[in-house]
């Protein structure tokens, strides 16, 4: 049955005369509103993440004790929290850890796992071996539990856990960009940069690399999406920044206590991290589907 | 040699009247996102039994797509066929899934063109070919094998008693087509369809399947119809040959006639562009200009006049239909200017040729 | 083309040896032929003969184990990277797959300018001159074709495309490696007549690696026969296709299907499977299959010898038989 298809489909691409311009315009319609609006969202929170200091909120790190635990008003449309501080303004701010930690360490895992991955597919041989080997026995710890391990024991500011979840994802990171890398490869194009006298770099930069951003754009967002939660629950353990700074898994975390009190605590940075999340994941996956639509097409 | 006996069935004197097959008006078209695509467009034959049919064309000729028809194995979704398709009194249009389920192995089988990709990679051959005697027939499981075993041998694998408990990666690409045609003749089929069985083997082992086909072919009195890109593995295997080009067949003879007084320019084409070893070197070969058709949007008039050097007006503008040779009326072509006859084997200068 | 002219591409006792788990599988055991500049050498025969690993141990792409490789005059084999980097220029290889040839995310222009660009050669208009005059010679229109991405072709314009490429910086030679294998009938006569067309325009050398018999005479000048990676026969087209003298030759030539129902199926059947290229026969490697086979070929290996003039044949017992 799938050779039939082959054959409608070599029928319908063997009789495209040269010109096709519906791929573009599909790749839009693919990606859709929902993508956009994600977009937006994701602009949205970097923009107010940026310009939180100039933008007139309230302090996030000491509140008005006077006003502790208060419902939305118009003065602080999120309500304050147990200390006073409102709440609209630490959300905004604590946007900042969030975005700092997840593309911060997912940046770091993508540049060592990344190239490290396409350097292995493409080498393949003895480098491929000792690199996968090497991620086998890191991807074998508990990752959760070394992460929680080194905070504690390193310290935990902000730098500082970027850099451990980053090493942390590293070898995952490795794995899938080798397993795609190795798809392209292994195909003649390569084998034909090659036979004109390329050099490895040019090939991996000129010839793999175009192939394989898609794929590494679309995990990229949603690794980050991956870290954010794993601050979330960092926080839990109280192995996230350090009070009084705010963070989305800070706010939660604290909420707990509070949480027949003042359920304003617990639904803001909730709100705040669901909705982002939700975006970077509906990004990448639309992304994705954008890419493989294209793919089968190749 | 008993064993082999019982199992073959010999068509009975009333079911011998009539064609075995008969096709009328076949239209297979594919919804695709960019329209609809009409990959077999109007075909009718009919076949006789123990008659052999080659149906030659490119690829996007719908050869393919009118093999899986007559065997009623193409998708449910996003496929329309229209016309008839009768085998022995049962219509495969539109037929039931069980209707077809009993013809698919007993009555009609089909061989296909990857053996690595028809047999199931993780299962044994004997069960492979035990599957349809099982599902079939009244045979227990000792009989089955020894049925398999049998078989095996007639399709010419060495050492059938120890190859039969053996996985399709253990064997080659020659004797994993010849389990595959065991495989379909395990019931002993009215009709075999063959769809390039030997494309991407190597010659040897081209010519030695190609023999043994014919062989079992007559031993069992069984029709073939061979779908297949290649003119040569035709010319002396079938008794008519039918060529597509666009979804159509566009000329149909008995494989004498075919070769000796050919009247379509695409046959011509075809038979001219292929490089054979009776040419001498550096033979120049006439190329067809051009590309087959889109099958979305097909041009009006024949489809193949925007590569043919003998086009007219006429032929850009209606499409020509089915038509009689005068010597001979089992030759069909549709051409408004076939040929001459006699023409066939000379080259004939005309605009655009070197 | 005479014997005291010097040969463009000259192969001497290549060896090419995998390793597959623990055993070592010789694909290629040490063949040698000579091309001399403006011919093309046909190289035939059936799957797992070797015939693709050579053509890509001379361009180096897998790496020969012992043997030697000499672009005119100059040894390839022994070349260190830097070396060999600069030595591709000169000798070019096309591939089976006409879609996986081609990057699919850079545009045709952008991939036919590849060599250009990455030794530098030609910028700005000199460069866009050179790719559309590459692409008018394989017959593609550089207006219409240059923007487009490999996916908007066919299978014989990306065989086109590749061919364009290969041809860029002028290469001595071009080892032509199964690339009309996946089209169709129609269009593989379209890219061979382009084929010859190139020869002539450019004076290539070509190296013509192919499994279908019709369609290596159509394009070679001499042909060699390959069996279970040796050599078997190599001779004139004409004169291999007429007068076959080795087993394996005429065997193969008369499995070969014509579309000539006149013509009588008298062929000579082998027995038997190809052997496996891991545990090969002793001497002669045919000598399992062979009908003419004898005691000297199961102990002595049988070496190229001249039979007849530019006809050598690796046989103890050859016999001259259309």
């Amino acid at each position: 049955m799938s050779s039939t298809t082959d054959a409608v489909s070599s029928a319908a691409t063997e009789s495209s005369v040269g010109v096709s311009r519906a791929p573009k315009k599909r790749m839009r319609k693919a990606l859709g509103t929902i993508f956009w609006i994600s977009i937006c969202w994701i602009g949205v929170v970097f923009l107010l993440a940026i310009v939180a200091s100039w933008i007139g909120l309230d302090d996030p790190n000491n509140g008005d004790f006077s006003l502790i635990n208060s419902s939305p008003s118009w003065s602080h449309p999120f309500g304050t929290d147990d200390l006073g501080r409102d709440i609209l303004s630490r959300v905004i701010y604590g946007a900042r850890v969030s975005l700092i930690v997840g593309f911060g360490a997912m940046g770091l895992g993508m540049s060592i796992g990344g190239t490290l991955g396409m350097i292995a597919a493409y080498r393949r041989g003895a480098v491929d071996t000792l690199v996968s080997a090497a991620s086998y026995v890191m991807l074998a710890f508990p990752a959760l539990v070394a992460v929680i391990a080194i905070v504690a024991f390193w310290g935990h500011d902000i730098w500082k856990i970027t850099i451990i979840v980053g090493v942390a994802s590293t070898p995952l990171v490795y794995r899938v960009i080798r397993a795609a890398t190795l798809s392209y490869a292994t195909r003649e194009f390569v084998t034909a940069a090659k036979a004109q006298g390329a050099t490895d770099t040019r090939i991996l930069s000129r010839e793999l690399l175009p192939n394989v951003l898609p794929t590494i754009i679309s995990y990229f967002l949603i690794g980050v999406a991956t870290v954010i939660i794993l601050e979330g629950a960092l926080a839990f353990l109280g192995l996230s920044v350090p009070a009084p700074t705010a963070s989305w898994g800070n706010m939660i975390n604290e909420s707990r206590t509070y949480l027949s009190d003042n359920p304003w605590l617990a639904l803001f940075p909730s709100m705040a991290m669901f909705l982002f999340l939700i975006a970077l994941n509906l990004v990448g996956d639309a992304l994705r589907q954008s890419f493989d639509a294209q793919e089968s097409k190749l | 040699m008993s064993n082999e006996q019982s199992s073959i069935a010999f068509p009975s004197t009333e079911e011998l009247s009539g064609p075995l097959l008969r096709v009328k008006d076949l239209r297979t078209t594919f919804s695709t996102p960019r329209g609809s695509l009409t990959a077999v467009d109007g075909v009718s034959f009919e076949l006789g039994r123990g008659e052999t049919l080659g149906i030659v064309g490119e690829s996007g000729s719908g050869k393919t797509v009118l093999a899986r028809s007559v065997m009623g194995l193409l998708p449910r979704s996003n496929t329309t066929q229209t016309g008839s398709i009768l085998f022995e009194e049962t219509e495969i249009v539109g037929a039931q899934e069980a209707t077809l389920r009993e013809i698919w192995g007993a009555k009609i089988a089909m061989v296909f063109q990857d053996p690595m990709t028809s047999l199931n990679p993780v299962v044994r051959i004997q069960r492979q070919i035990t599957e349809s005697l099982r599902l079939h027939t009244s045979m227990d499981r000792a009989e089955a094998k020894a049925t398999a075993i049998s078989l095996l041998s007639q399709v010419g694998i060495p050492s059938p008693a120890e190859r039969v408990r053996a996985y399709p990666f253990q064997l080659s690409g020659g004797m994993r087509q010849r389990v595959t045609i065991a495989i379909a003749l395990a019931c002993s089929p009215r009709l075999l369809l063959a769809d390039e069985p030997t494309t991407g083997l190597d010659v040897t082992v081209q010519a030695q399947i190609l023999d043994l086909l014919s062989s079992l072919q007559s031993a069992r009195q069984m029709a073939v119809i061979l779908v297949t890109h290649d003119l040569g593995v035709v010319a002396t295997r079938t008794d008519r040959i039918a060529v597509m080009y666009a979804g159509h067949i566009v000329e149909m003879a008995s494989t004498k006639r075919l070769f000796a007084s050919m009247a379509m320019p695409y046959t011509q084409a075809l038979l001219r562009s292929t490089p054979r070893i009776s040419q001498p070197s550096h033979t120049r070969l006439i190329a067809i200009d051009g590309r087959p058709p889109d099958l979305i949007n097909p041009p009006s008039g024949c489809a193949f006049a925007p590569r043919c050097t003998y086009a007219t007006d006429q032929c850009r503008s209606e499409r020509p239909p089915l038509r009689t040779a005068a010597e001979d009326p089992t030759h069909l072509f549709a051409c408004w200017n076939p040929l001459q006859t006699g023409n066939a084997g000379s080259i004939t200068t005309a605009k655009g040729e070197n | 083309m005479s014997a005291e002219t010097a040969p463009l591409l000259s192969v001497k006792d290549l060896t090419v040896s995998f390793k597959k788990g623990r055993q070592v599988v010789q694909a290629v055991a040490g063949i040698s032929f000579d091309v001399y500049e403006g011919e093309t050498l046909g190289l035939v025969g059936e799957s797992g003969c070797g015939k693709s690993t050579t053509g890509r141990a001379i361009v180096r792409i897998e790496e020969p184990t012992s043997g030697e490789v000499l672009v005119a005059g100059k040894r390839l084999t022994g070349l260190g990277r830097g070396e060999l980097r600069r030595a591709r220029t000169s000798i070019q290889m096309i591939f089976q797959d006409p879609v996986s040839s081609l990057n699919p995310r850079r545009r045709v222009n952008d991939i036919v300018a590849e060599p250009i660009d990455i030794w530098k050669t030609e910028t700005g208009d000199q460069r866009a001159a050179t790719v559309r005059e590459m692409l008018e010679a394989v017959g593609l229109d550089p207006d219409v074709a240059g923007d487009r991405y490999p996916r908007e072709f066919s299978g014989g314009q990306c065989q086109r495309i590749s061919i364009a490429r290969a041809l860029v910086m002028k290469p001595k030679v071009l080892i032509c490696d199964e690339m009309v294998s996946a089209l169709d009938v129609s269009v593989q006569a379209q890219i061979l007549n382009l084929v010859e067309d190139l020869k002539a325009k450019y004076g290539l050398t070509l190296v013509f690696i192919a499994h279908d018999l019709a369609v290596v005479k159509n394009v070679s000048d001499r042909v060699a026969v390959m069996y279970l990676g040796r050599l078997c026969e190599v001779a004139p087209s004409d004169d291999l296709y007429a007068l076959p003298a080795h087993p394996y030759t005429q065997a193969l030539l008369s499995a070969v299907v014509e579309p000539d129902p006149e013509k009588a199926t008298t062929h000579v059947t082998l027995t038997g499977e190809p052997p496996s290229p891991i545990n090969p026969p002793t001497g002669c490697r045919f000598r399992t299959r062979c009908p003419s086979a004898q005691e000297r070929c199961s102990s002595e290996v049988p070496e190229l010898r001249e039979i007849a003039p530019r006809h050598q044949v690796a046989c103890h017992f050859p016999t001259l038989r259309p």
